[in-house]
């Protein structure tokens, strides 16, 4: 019974703190589509670019991959508004066949970062083994008599909970200066926001750069915990992808609350159904929500604004 | 027009005259991951080709002709590194293949050079089926997976005595083929398989899993995995304190030293099961190791001692060899007995298996961060640590 609870609460806490990590990296996608109404499909890449940044700080100057934090997302804040400028805006303008040749457009940019990063750095696995990678907080240390034991790792904690602060920083952003309620009225439309004097262009590189630095972020919590190769990209951009067809295209609350869900569930396949199920649910899910939940969990928050 | 055409010729002309030159050396093509999530192994075993090389040709090389290779990149995936051979069997009529890691990767080799009835020298690849389709270009050095722990049973059973055993593996060919070994075996020796769980190459948190392996209190966890996956699942299991009587990988990720540089202190007194370790009494071990070692700074695994004593029974088979024929190369491979670094090679047909060479495993244990041979008893390096401390109790 004990062993029970103890099986469950140890996966919820994984979930959960998976979870954060997965909203920080769906934020930034779902950032974008609101705004430009593309799914950045080199997000992923982008994180792994951020991550390559913080190991190479890591391993030439010792820079805790924490403190990359600080390093990591403004570089990819500028790769992000030049990929935006250079190659992406370029390819809006231009009349063609196809409507969503910038999505095809990320696709090719991931792939060159994807190439460039084996060229260069090789396709070895790289990792920044931090002391601290093992510590953790043992519910029995604080609670002598404790029927079970749970442990919250030390990274992972610390990773969720910078991403809980970025989120917030983030929501702060949006909601409250002049530059957030520009690019919120740019992603609620766009014509009505240039008629009323804001900068659409403007906007969305600010925003393309914004999302790609949301995933730097992420990367500079991952790595600790995790490790690094130049293929790990598109692994990522398939979650991104998930997380915000999952909370609903361009909801930044919907994509918090997806990534959750996502985690969550992820974790739960794992112990009730099977390890090597996870990425199987993680698709079921995704499925499930485009059948039953076309507009996401934002449209059940939507849903419940308007009975309010 | 006229121009390509001149170019063309030229360059016809300066391919022919490079032919020549090289008439008299044995070109061969070495289908290997140098990229891609392989890539680790791929360079170890590259370099230890290189080594081999050096010294074969050295000594006056295969009948006077010098040995010259051409590694090509296969990044770990079936599908190029058999259009690679393809290419090496069909384009440059070569007649003996050998190399590849992966158990997926050596498969797909070894079908190509069976339908071209062109002789295969697998190098490291462990997946049992390889050697049992009745192949007869086929041929194996390693051990294969279900051999791979026999060394690690006999120590489980005359140390650890365990009962219970859960198994972790990757859902590779070479993953899936160890657990299924191991729970084999295990059964057999008596132990209950609590749990057998696969879980994707890439995954993140294994804690979840980890979880119910720490509910169903398990005397061993066997994992089979490849290098990052078996760092971050000790350290889960650190994290979580799960205590087993014992943490044993089933070589690969485990068996090589950036395990230990990735897990650090939870890579403590976990044992693998290898198939080599540089205190095995066989001729040209030492040296060998202490060559690489020097060479390139790095310490080499058992996956490296492989590729060294292969380029030697590859070498040793063409010098034998009646003539460049296939099929000659193929009866002189058969023919092999001969002493490596590696330990004795000698292709036998037993117990279902064609043309795979038999031998004693090794188990290696990290102690103070180092692996060192603990079993067989006769090649041990230093004792073994039974019982390990209890993760509470580590510092």
């Amino acid at each position: 019974m004990w062993v029970q609870l103890e099986v469950f609460l140890q996966t919820l806490i994984s979930g959960v703190l998976l979870g954060g990590l997965y909203a920080l990296i769906g934020l930034g996608m779902t950032l974008i589509l609101g705004v430009m109404k593309i799914i950045n499909l080199t997000h992923g890449q982008l994180m792994m670019v951020a991550m390559y940044v913080a190991y190479w700080l890591f391993t030439l100057f010792h820079i805790d991959p924490y403190v990359s934090l600080l390093i990591a997302p403004p570089l990819l804040f500028l790769l992000g508004m030049f990929l935006q400028k250079t190659l992406i805006n370029p390819v809006l303008r231009v009349e063609s066949i196809l409507p969503h040749n910038q999505v095809i457009l990320t696709v090719g940019i991931g792939m060159v970062l994807q190439n460039l990063a084996t060229i260069f750095f090789t396709s070895d696995y790289k990792s920044t083994p931090v002391d601290y990678a093992t510590d953790a907080w043992y519910l029995s240390d604080y609670w002598k008599d404790a029927p079970f034991e749970l442990s919250l790792s030390y990274p992972w904690t610390v990773s969720f909970l910078l991403a809980v602060g970025i989120t917030t920083a983030l929501w702060f952003f949006l909601a409250k200066t002049d530059t957030g309620k520009s690019i919120r009225a740019t992603a609620q439309d766009r014509d009505a926001a240039a008629l009323m004097g804001v900068n659409v262009g403007l906007m969305r590189v600010i925003t393309f750069g914004l999302g790609s630095a949301l995933v730097a972020a992420a990367g500079c919590l991952f790595i600790p915990i995790y490790y690094l190769f130049p293929s790990l990209g598109s692994q990522f951009t398939l979650i991104a992808f998930v997380i915000t067809i999952l909370g609903g295209l361009g909801s930044t609350m919907g994509a918090i609350l997806g990534g959750l869900i996502l985690g969550v569930f992820e974790s739960m396949t794992a112990t009730y159904v099977g390890m090597g199920w996870a990425p199987v649910g993680r698709f079921a899910i995704f499925v499930a929500a485009l059948v039953f939940l076309p507009g996401g969990v934002a449209s059940l928050l939507k849903r419940k604004a308007v009975t309010k | 027009m006229r121009r390509t055409v001149a170019l063309f010729l030229a360059l016809l002309l300066t391919l022919a005259w490079a032919g020549q030159v090289q008439a008299k050396d044995i070109v061969l093509g070495v289908p290997l991951p140098l990229t891609g999530a392989q890539a680790k192994f791929g360079e170890i075993i590259k370099k230890s080709y290189e080594i081999a090389q050096e010294e074969i040709n050295a000594k006056g090389g295969v009948k006077g002709d010098k040995l010259v290779l051409n590694f090509e990149d296969s990044q770990g995936k079936p599908e190029i590194s058999r259009s690679i051979v393809e290419k090496l069997i069909d384009v440059d009529k070569q007649p003996v293949v050998f190399a590849e890691y992966t158990s997926a990767c050596a498969k797909a080799v070894a079908a190509v050079a069976e339908e071209r009835k062109t002789p295969y020298l697998v190098v490291a690849s462990a997946a049992d089926e390889i050697t049992q389709q009745n192949y007869k270009y086929v041929f194996r050095l390693n051990p294969s997976n279900a051999y791979y722990a026999s060394g690690l049973l006999s120590f489980m059973a005359d140390v650890v005595k365990p009962k219970s055993i859960a198994i972790l593996y990757e859902s590779s060919d070479f993953g899936t083929s160890g657990a299924e070994e191991m729970a084999k075996s295990a059964e057999k020796a008596g132990m209950k398989v609590l749990l057998k769980e696969k879980y994707e190459k890439g995954a993140v948190d294994f804690k979840p899993i980890l979880s119910k392996v720490k509910a169903a209190r398990p005397d061993v966890i066997y994992m089979v995995s490849y290098v990052m996956d078996a760092a971050l699942l000790m350290r889960q299991i650190k994290e979580l304190r799960i205590d087993a009587g014992l943490f044993a990988g089933g070589a690969a990720g485990f068996a090589i030293p950036e395990f230990v540089g990735n897990a650090k202190d939870a890579a403590e007194y976990v044992v693998t099961a290898t198939l080599w370790s540089p205190q095995v009494p066989f001729p040209g071990a030492k040296e060998y190791f202490e060559k690489y070692k020097s060479k390139y700074g790095a310490e080499p695994s058992y996956h490296g001692a492989l590729a060294y004593s292969s380029l030697y029974v590859v070498a040793d088979a063409l010098s034998r060899s009646k003539s460049m024929k296939q099929d000659d190369i193929r009866d002189a491979l058969k023919a092999t007995d001969m002493m490596t670094a590696f330990g004795p090679a000698k292709f036998q047909d037993k117990d279902g298996y064609q043309n795979q060479n038999f031998m004693e495993t090794l188990v290696l244990q990290v102690i103070d961060g180092k692996h060192q041979t603990i079993w067989p008893e006769k090649y041990a390096g230093a004792k073994y640590v039974f019982p390990i401390p209890k993760w509470r109790d580590r510092k």
